[in-house]
């Protein structure tokens, strides 16, 4: 049960940031697991266990490390991602995944007031969003299917989620 | 070896960076304020984008 040598003293530091961090962080990851709650209670665990690995170099300011996490968060979501792509018949919990989300009527509209945003965009920016991130997607994946250098696609995303988040912004979203 | 340029910050924020860029732009955000800046003003997009996952199933693909 202990691979990675974490001891008694470790654990509690987990369970300091799991205090700290565990149900906000939950919340936030529940949804980018559609829902699934054992999958998100696992990115959870493993976000504030290397969130105390590199305890030494965080940054201690509580906006930044909140940002810090969640992409953390993200990484490892997008890997299990990943992983259930490429050994679909290995997913568990099959019959779990049409419970329905308590704030559904909420979430939809959200959808819907993002994808309008989606679509107000150039079509070049829309579309480095399309092939990387909602494809599952890595930017050298992305490269190659769209046919231009990966530094081309990283700065055209930065655009792309630039006027994104500028637009929702404008419409209140965020 | 030249610090990562900025606008690596979306791709970070999105978690799209392979492990040695992304493993190179975490060292290059512990200096740089500005970076840290835009990431904490990205942050919330990536959850915004899992709405439009959301609402397109696994089994119809894309939107109609």
């Amino acid at each position: 049960m202990d691979p990675d040598g974490i001891n008694e003293r470790d654990e509690r530091m987990i369970h300091a940031l799991y205090e700290a961090f565990g149900s906000r962080l939950l919340h936030h990851v529940r949804r980018a697991t559609g829902n699934d709650h054992h999958w998100a209670e696992d990115v959870v665990q493993e976000t504030l266990v290397r969130a105390w690995r590199h305890a030494g170099k965080l940054n201690k300011e509580p906006g930044m490390l909140w940002a810090w996490l969640l992409t953390v968060a993200r990484r490892i979501i997008i890997d299990g991602r990943r992983r259930r792509r490429a050994r679909p018949e290995e997913v568990e919990d099959t019959g779990l995944e049409t419970v329905s989300v308590p704030d559904e009527s909420e979430q939809t509209i959200a959808a819907m007031v993002v994808a309008d945003a989606l679509e107000r965009l150039s079509a070049e920016h829309r579309e480095v969003i399309e092939e990387t991130y909602l494809k599952d997607r890595t930017i050298n994946e992305a490269a190659e299917v769209l046919r231009i250098p990966p530094g081309t696609v990283k700065s055209r995303l930065y655009y792309a989620i630039r006027a994104l988040r500028k637009d929702l912004k404008e419409k209140g979203v965020t | 070896m030249s610090p990562p340029p900025h606008h690596e910050v979306a791709a970070y924020a999105l978690g799209l960076l392979d492990p040695e860029d992304h493993e190179a732009f975490e060292s290059h955000l512990v200096e740089c304020v500005d970076c840290q800046a835009e990431l904490r003003e990205l942050a919330d997009v990536p959850a915004l984008l899992d709405e439009i996952r959301r609402r397109r199933s696994p089994l119809e693909g894309r939107q109609g």
